[in-house]
């Protein structure tokens, strides 16, 4: 399972791969019917490919920071006219790049944007590309944010927060005619022959309503924002893989806590250590200071200067050169401490 | 981009902080320079802490007069006096509270305040019941919603909110007291009421309006360091204010794992939810707080519950980087629209200034009727004091004896009072 779920991969959980198709598939009429199909953010194109399932549009633009997963997309999506891009969608310049390059498309496009506006530093760039496209140029843009205040969780990868509040700000900035939609998730059952042979289920199921709560908010603006359907997705989940992930995390979790444990048992040993060092420490200095003034004592009985002293020092310097030891009596010592 | 944000000062408290972190923030986007320009003549363009910032400066208002925005922005009723005295392509008007509200019926800035809401100009505000009300008030302008952010480096959210099992609740109680409507005293006098154990920290920078009160702790000013430091020290955030704008403390305290007691005031509905991360309390039922105090400081799972979901609140609340994003892509779209026609509004300004004329005709009358019958009654008051009797009967007014004597002749004395009149 990838880390907090940033890129789809092929052992992402099924739920999760599904919420991310779901949403092409809603694009994916407008996008087969104009021929032109711009990706920003388009990751490793699984879900796409996956929403597309046989089908094609004529001429695709394929954006991503990242130029392998631009490279990866192409290669999962294999369609004959698609141009790749390694841009930042925060900077004017790339976004101008872009801009170009989706101007150059041959019918008006229809540019997919999911899942990428609350990774970016600064939204704006995007948003007033995007507007002045749907506005001036005939591009219908559908874009996704995810509901984060529902989820409290600080995701290392979103610069941003997104939820009802958030997206309200959002939408008020985006051309007056416009589509919103929530993405809400599902949950359910079914049943399957005993031979477990692949069979396909066709269901009816009640969404919205009191209590419902939106995983994502999706705005599509531009002329063909209006061609958007609501749509349902459910797919098996994957139990065996689920209940692999979720061992490994426990087993993960365990291993930690035990490391964790066992630093702090070292740690509390090398407080041990350090304590009983500083106690002998202490004991050794109380000891060097009882002999230092014995020996004192001893030298003011001889007559000499005090060993460490300025005088002795200047007295074994001068020895050296022949002048006599000074002849001053030293002061008394201290006693030890 | 050009912008300057009109303010009467640097005062560094509510809505100048929040233009401030706008105009912070908004520096630092490649292509925009901010000016703070101060409105007041008696106020310098003195300005330390953001000498980093290269795009970020502060004028006077004779200086702005100088330059050329692309936007100029009043933030403050009275900074719109000055706005169109600046040079700009566009003028915009960010609307932190419904001001006129600040003042009392009788209070010409009432009016005042009231009446810049009618100016041709394009509207920004901070909360969502404050765009709700210009929409109705006025239809025909645009008006963008910018929600206040979070300084997360300072309010940063905890991971957990701190547990309070045993020790009395912490209440904390925040505000201005020099303003009727913050309701200082009133909180104070609830937290007093209080039967079960609390210990309750009064934040006031201004200790002369707070007067004598009931509190355990009475600190302040506090930096906004010091606030969060505090917060995380607190269980509840007590606020009982009948007038607010985006209501940014109790957010502040959600961040650091307090909860609240808030009245249901303008502001709370963005983020406050009765029973899941604050308690929402009656107007003006002391009372009825104490005892919801009460309940918090009995059922310590209740509290614990309300601050961690106070918490999970604060996580998803914006920061100023997102928040000036937004006001960053609202100035763009100012900037790109036609400005607004000059007649904008003129129809409306004129009606709440006809409105606005009856109400102080009507004032002025009643107090003229008031001069007038106080008139009667000073020409024998002054001929009374021209005696040497009449001095005495006057300074034996005030006597408490002559007080308690005179009491039962209220009746005869009000019908010579009435006679006069």
């Amino acid at each position: 399972m990838s880390d907090w779920q940033e890129r789809i991969t092929h052992e992402t959980a099924p739920a999760i791969r599904a919420e991310h198709e779901l949403r092409y598939r809603l694009a994916a009429p407008i996008i087969l019917a104009g021929g032109s199909w711009a990706d920003l953010g388009c990751g490793n194109g699984l879900a796409a490919a996956a929403a597309l399932g046989d089908a094609r549009p004529a001429h695709a633009l394929l954006v991503d920071v990242e130029e392998d997963a631009v490279a990866r997309a192409a290669q999962e999506l294999a369609i004959a006219d698609a141009k790749m891009i390694a841009a930042d969608l925060t900077d004017p310049a790339e976004l101008r790049q872009v801009r170009d390059a989706l101007l150059a498309l041959p019918a008006e496009p229809v540019v997919s944007c999911f899942e990428v506006v609350e990774h970016l530093s600064s939204f704006v760039p995007l948003l007033e590309f995007s507007v002045e496209l749907a506005r001036d140029q005939g591009v219908t843009f559908v874009i996704s944010v995810p509901n984060d205040a529902f989820w409290s969780i600080n995701n290392p990868h979103h610069r941003t927060s997104w939820g009802e509040g958030a997206f309200e700000e959002l939408q008020q900035l985006l051309p007056a005619e416009h589509t919103l939609m929530r993405q809400v998730a599902l949950s359910g059952s079914a049943m399957v022959g005993w031979s477990a042979a692949p069979e396909v289920h066709e269901l009816a199921v009640r969404v919205g309503g009191d209590g419902m709560v939106a995983t994502h908010f999706i705005a599509a603006f531009g002329p063909r924002h209006g061609e958007l359907r609501a749509a349902a997705l459910a797919v098996q989940a994957d139990m065996a893989e689920q209940r692999r992930w979720e061992r490994e995390r426990e087993s993960n979790a365990a291993i930690a806590q035990a490391m964790v444990g066992e630093q702090g048992a070292v740690l509390r040993a090398q407080e041990a250590t350090i304590a009983k060092q500083t106690r002998e420490l202490r004991e050794q200095t109380a000891q060097f200071d009882g002999w230092r003034t014995y020996i004192h004592e001893l030298e003011r009985e001889l007559g000499r200067p005090l060993a460490g002293s300025a005088e002795a020092m200047a007295a074994e310097a001068g020895g050296s050169a022949g002048e006599p030891p000074t002849q001053q009596p030293p002061p008394p010592a201290e006693p030890p401490a | 981009m050009r912008v300057a944000f009109l303010v009467n000062d640097l005062q560094l408290s509510g809505g100048v902080g929040v233009v401030v972190q706008h105009a912070r923030q908004l520096s630092t986007l490649a292509g925009w320079d901010v000016t703070l320009v101060l409105v007041r003549d008696e106020e310098g363009p003195s300005w330390h802490g953001y000498e980093h910032l290269p795009h970020l400066h502060v004028r006077s208002r004779e200086q702005a007069h100088s330059e050329h925005y692309d936007i100029a922005v009043a933030t403050w009723w009275e900074t719109t006096f000055t706005l169109f005295e600046l040079e700009a392509d566009r003028y915009a008007y960010f609307v932190q509270s419904l001001e006129d509200r600040f003042y009392r019926h009788d209070e010409a800035e009432r009016l005042g305040a009231a009446l810049t809401l009618d100016l041709p100009v394009s509207f920004i505000t901070e909360a969502s019941w404050i765009r709700a009300t210009l929409a109705g008030l006025r239809p025909d302008a645009r008006c963008y919603l910018v929600r206040n952010g979070i300084d997360k480096d300072v309010f940063s959210a905890l991971e957990q909110p701190p547990l309070n099992t045993d020790d009395p609740l912490r209440v904390l109680i925040e505000g201005s007291p020099g303003s009727w409507f913050k309701h200082v005293h009133g909180a104070i006098h609830a937290a007093a009421a209080m039967r079960e154990p609390h210990h309750v920290t009064v934040v006031c920078g201004d200790r002369k309006a707070l007067g004598d009160v009931v509190a355990d702790e009475i600190v302040g000013p506090l930096s906004h360091r010091e606030m969060a430091a505090l917060y995380e020290r607190s269980d509840v955030v007590l606020k009982l204010s009948s007038v607010e704008g985006m209501f940014g403390p109790p957010l502040e305290g959600f961040h650091r794992g307090a909860t609240c007691v808030v009245t249901p005031v303008t502001g709370h509905e963005e983020y406050v939810e009765h029973g899941w991360n604050g308690m929402l309390t009656d107007w003006d039922d002391l009372r009825g707080t104490a005892r919801q105090l009460d309940l918090l400081a009995r059922d310590r799972e209740l509290l614990h519950f309300l601050r961690t979901n106070a918490l999970e609140t604060a996580r998803a609340w914006p920061s100023w980087q997102q928040a000036s994003q937004f006001m960053a892509a609202a100035l763009l779209r100012i900037r790109r629209e036609p400005p607004p026609a000059a007649g904008a509004g003129a129809a409306r300004l004129l009606a709440d200034l006809r409105s606005g004329i009856e109400v102080y005709g009507g004032h002025l009358h009643e107090r003229m009727d008031y001069a007038r019958r106080a008139t009667r009654f000073e020409r024998p008051l002054a001929q009374l004091r021209e005696r040497r009797s009449g001095r005495v009967l006057l300074a034996a007014k005030g006597n408490r004896v002559v007080k308690i004597v005179a009491y039962p002749l209220r009746p005869l004395t009000g019908r010579a009072r009435r006679l006069l009149s």
